[in-house]
């Protein structure tokens, strides 16, 4: 028996698929594309069955080059099924009564929007809660002791003067009262009435006489974290803020300290994280000033702890990019939906 | 504080480059802020804290770098010729508050040429931003920003009855300042006053009358410890703050008083001529007792949480000045304090010192803490609870001020009559008063998003509102209250806001969607309320009622009043709510507890009850539910209609939708017929309503 020529195989092929093309171009309903599929893909008697017998036809050394023509011939004649009966389909779902243009807009459902500064809060809040600090509230309208006095701010200090801060016209007997300049007011009510071991988060809002520009405003909110625990030490205070750093940015974080003051502090530091490439200041922190354990009624022989505090319009204006922070108070809803 | 770099290095030898130098002091305590060049100098500003007062003059800074880079110090020591006369003999300086001052060292110079400052003292001043006045003015301004102790030079011959009287202000009393401005004066301020009136106000300026001109020759010089509350309450009360009284609101070097005067007059006698009389006039003894401080080797360590050995602790301390006493203990050390470092009187001070220069570098960043659990406070679940409910109702989360104005503050507060609270300063212009209810904040706002061409923007806010407790101004109690506020401000009708309301109520657990555990033995009753800035008629508070406490109002909500519409320019209806989450917190911390749905047929009936038209539908209600009891699933008001032809006149009728199921075996028809008879006996007693067939 004489080898089938390898030209003449592809030959057939050709034609067989220019065939193929014809007819299913050619259908427009389900039972034409049908009989195209029996001609030409029939399991048993299909076109496509025959020449894949005649296959072994071919000369030994033919037969790689033409089962590899025969199985693209397979694969064009099988896609242009397909595309027929989606056409097919596609065009009779046009047609039926029910059929509905799915590029129309939705009934709308409104989504409201948490404020940016919360959404910061609830993020400080929650890296801090898995760490095991609880957050915590407190007075706003405050008195000297709180405010002050616990905190280690004397009488002459310059943080009382009455133009640095928002004094109220009432008083309570002697005892002039404020609007709170710092959060750190809820930790001294904490530490005045639960004994060490304590982790707390203290946050909301603080007023300081400002002129309102794009980085300042007279009412600002801060969070404030606050750890006691025997044996604490700064490398606590830099482990735990890095893993703060570290989930709040993303990432392997890195936290550098800078000496610098705070009265209820000691030692006291800028904070930075590594942010965008660069250190970008994020707060400040320090090991709790001995003066402070002691006005709460804590013994510093025994306990230590740290602090440390965040600007939440700050850190969230850096985060969202608002260039402005008086925009976080305008409410515009323009600006409170982006969040 | 601006640094010359080139004035610097007159006291230590300075790092290769600028930014070596900013880099470290960085690092060890002095913030840059900025580097400019200034001709071949270069200007470094650094912020210094309020603590290092020191730092507030070039040799301070230089005593820094000098540690810093392990280099010695060279501070001048100035010993002018003294010729002529006797200072105290010239002038008598006599003291009569030593608490704000307490000593006083005048120099008498004599015969000087007041002209232009030589170019090396006009371009150091100019480099730190300070313009050439004079030269016997420029020394005491380049005198002050090397030591960091201001210095004031009179003007000798306008100096009346030869003396020096350093003493508080009289309320009232009159002074000309340099800058020809005339200030009333308190007696919290200190003024040094000739035999007649003040020639300077303490600290702060000097007087019109004294200063120095080009027709002075003889110049008094002063060099002076001022009290920090004086010199503030000068600096702040006239707004006069100067770099004088910044230095003496954070304590000079008092080493540095008599350091400085003569280091002063050297430099007046070498640039302006003259001769420097003997001696000086003083008053008061320097105040100046440095600390003696003890530091347990190990206590670095048990602060820092990073060994640093004893020789390296003592090599710091002792470049920065401290000086090395013996202790009891062989390992323990006590310190005396350097004059200038008054900051540093206990041992967490100096662990802060060893810190700073050694470097925080050095604390690791992988310490371990022990696991703790936390959790939220039932406040902070209700804040979020109640956030995501009207999140997911499509509002959005605003936050106005706590602070408003007269207009805003006026107008009244569902939770006391009590008169606004008022600060000072004001919080921003006009705003003084604190709030009593957030509800004309969160309208203004949604005015502002009108003004912006947004007409419906729903908008809520969760903040304090601050009631002032009639007559409680003595302690314990404070005279403020502060409920927690969730006010709620958008388009719709009253059923649109008592819907946003009932879903906050549900989602707080206050009350129960059908058939839960929710909200047992707590039930809240609307009533009417006539408040502004409500729709009269249209408005209702919201009692809760739990057994064993008195009822309490735990919210208002209404229509808007066209009045406010307009005030606050409104668009198309609004309502508005409030409610006190303070009240209503307690809900949340109470467990669910399942009530198992029953798996027996339900049997529906409906109810066509007419009522007078003044009936309201909760006590309707009121009777179904007591009536009915746990057989009741659900009871759903599905029309309300008024028709004088079918119902009569002043007549109404409620379509009522019942739900009945029992748990415990299939209802029967008769069973649940009892239960609408009952219903319907129920609300013919109470409220006369008569069924319509």
């Amino acid at each position: 028996m004489t080898a089938v020529p390898l030209d003449s195989f592809r030959a057939e092929l050709e034609r067989l698929r220019a065939d193929a093309e014809s007819a299913l171009s050619a259908a427009t309903d389900d039972t034409a594309i049908e009989v195209a599929r029996v001609e030409f893909l029939g399991a048993r008697s299909g076109r496509l069955k025959a020449i894949q017998k005649s296959l072994g036809g071919l000369a030994g050394a033919d037969k790689p080059a033409g089962g590899k023509q025969f199985n693209e011939a397979k694969n064009a004649i099988t896609a242009s099924f397909e595309a027929a009966r989606n056409r097919v389909l596609s065009s009779s779902g046009l047609q039926s009564e029910s059929a509905i243009d799915v590029t129309l807009p939705g009934s709308p459902v409104r989504l409201g929007h948490l404020h940016p500064l919360t959404r910061t809060i609830r993020r400080v809040q929650e890296i801090m809660g898995r760490l095991g600090f609880e957050s915590v509230d407190g007075p706003e309208v405050e008195d000297q002791w709180h405010n002050f006095e616990a905190l280690a701010i004397p009488a002459e200090h310059p943080a009382r003067d009455p133009l640095d801060n928002f004094y109220l016209a009432v008083a309570r007997g002697a005892d002039p009262l404020l609007l709170r300049s710092q959060t750190s007011t809820v930790q001294i009510r904490v530490m005045e009435n639960r004994d060490p071991p304590l982790r707390i988060v203290s946050l909301g809002r603080v007023y300081r006489p400002d002129t309102a520009d794009a980085t300042h405003y007279p009412m600002f909110h801060q969070v404030e974290g606050l750890l006691v625990e025997p044996g604490i030490t700064m490398a606590h205070l830099k482990s735990v803020l890095r893993l703060f750093a570290s989930s709040f940015l993303g990432g392997d974080v890195h936290v550098r300290f800078r000496p610098s003051f705070f009265p209820f502090t000691e030692p006291s530091v800028e904070v930075d994280m590594e942010w965008g490439g660069r250190w970008v200041e994020m707060g400040g922190a320090g090991m709790v000033d001995p003066a402070v354990l002691e006005a709460v009624g804590y013994d510093p022989d025994t306990v230590s702890g740290f602090a440390f505090g965040l600007g939440v319009e700050r850190i969230a204006a850096r985060r969202y990019g608002v260039d402005d922070i008086r925009d976080f108070y305008r409410n515009d809803v323009r600006f409170l939906r982006q969040f | 504080m601006i640094i010359s770099t080139n004035w610097l290095a007159d006291y230590v030898q300075l790092p290769g480059t600028v930014d070596d130098l900013v880099e470290r002091l960085l690092m060890s305590g002095l913030n840059h802020e900025s580097t400019t060049s200034v001709g071949d100098d270069t200007a470094v500003e650094i912020e210094v804290t309020s603590n290092r007062p020191d730092c507030l003059g070039h040799v301070g800074v230089a005593r820094e770098a000098a540690v810093l880079f392990g280099r010695p110090l060279h501070v001048p020591d100035p010993r002018p010729l003294e010729a002529g006369g006797d200072a105290a003999r010239s002038i008598a300086v006599e003291i009569h508050s030593p608490e704000i001052c307490p000593c006083y060292v005048a120099r008498v110079i004599r015969g000087v040429r007041v002209g232009p400052s030589p170019h090396w003292l006009v371009d150091r001043l100019a480099t730190v931003g300070i313009a050439s006045v004079n030269n016997v003015v420029d020394v005491t301004n380049y005198v002050m920003l090397e030591s960091g102790q201001p210095l004031h030079a009179f003007d000798l011959a306008k100096i009346r009855g030869g003396r020096i009287v350093v003493r508080r202000a009289v309320d009232g009393e009159a002074f000309t300042a340099i800058n020809h401005k005339t200030y009333a004066l308190t007696e919290r301020m200190c003024v040094i006053a000739d035999a007649e009136g003040p020639v300077a106000l303490a600290g702060v300026m000097g007087g019109a009358e004294t200063e120095i001109t080009v027709a002075t020759t003889d110049v008094l010089l002063e060099s002076a410890q001022f009290a920090p509350l004086p010199v503030r309450a000068a600096a702040r009360g006239l707004v006069l703050a100067s770099g004088s009284s910044y230095r003496f609101e954070r304590g000079p070097d008092p080493a540095m008083v008599e350091w400085s005067s003569r280091r002063a007059a050297a430099l007046i006698l070498e640039i302006a001529g003259g001769t420097l009389e003997h001696g000086r006039s003083v008053a008061g003894e320097l105040a100046c007792a440095p600390a003696m401080i003890p530091l347990a080797a190990e206590r670095v360590g048990e602060i820092l949480g990073i060994d640093v050995a004893d020789a390296r602790q003592r090599q710091i301390l002792t470049a920065l000045g401290f000086v090395e006493e013996p202790g009891k203990a062989p390992h323990d050390h006590r310190w005396r304090a350097p004059t200038w470092r008054r900051d540093c009187w206990r041992e967490i001070d100096l662990v802060e010192e060893i810190a700073r220069i050694e470097g925080y570098g050095r604390v690791p960043e992988d310490a371990t803490i022990p696991a703790r659990s936390s959790e939220l406070s039932s406040r902070e679940r209700t804040v979020r609870r109640a956030g995501e409910v009207l999140v997911g109702a499509g509002l959005c989360e605003a936050m106005t001020r706590s602070v408003v104005t007269e207009s805003l503050a006026a107008m009244p507060s569902p939770w006391g009559e009590t008169e606004p609270l008022t600060i000072s300063p004001p919080l921003v212009r006009g705003a003084d008063r604190l709030r009593r209810s957030l509800l004309p904040s969160l309208l203004e706002a949604r005015g502002g998003n009108v003004a912006v061409g947004v007409a419906d923007a729903d908008l809520f806010e969760i903040a304090r509102a601050y009631i002032a407790r009639p007559g409680s101004q003595s302690a314990p109690a404070s005279p403020v209250a502060e409920p927690l506020l969730l006010t709620v401000v958008v388009g719709g009708d009253f059923a649109s806001i008592k819907g946003v309301a009932e879903a906050v109520f549900a989602g707080l657990g206050v009350s129960g969607d059908a058939g839960g555990s929710a909200g047992a033995g707590l039930r809240l009753r609307y009533r009417p309320l006539d408040l502004e800035p409500f729709v009269r008629g249209r408005a209702a508070e919201v009692m809760l009622e739990q057994a064993g406490r008195p009822a309490e109002r735990v919210a208002v909500m209404g229509e808007v009043s066209a009045a406010a519409i307009d005030r606050f320019g409104l668009a198309g209806p609004v309502v508005a709510a409030e409610l006190r989450l303070d009240r209503l917190e307690f809900a949340i911390a109470t467990e669910l507890s399942l009530v198992k749905p029953s798996d027996f047929p339900a049997v529906q009936r409906d109810v066509n009850l007419v009522v007078d038209e003044a009936v309201a539908w909760g006590d309707v209600e009121d009777a179904i539910r007591l009536t009915a009891g746990d057989l009741l699933e659900t009871c759903r008001l599905v029309q309300v209609w008024q028709d004088a032809d079918r119902l009569g006149a002043g007549r109404k009728s409620f379509v009522v939708a019942l739900t009945l199921r029992s748990g415990s075996g299939t209802l029967s028809g008769e069973e649940a017929g009892r239960v609408v008879d009952a219903v319907v006996a129920e609300c013919g007693r109470r409220v006369a309503a008569v069924l319509r067939g």
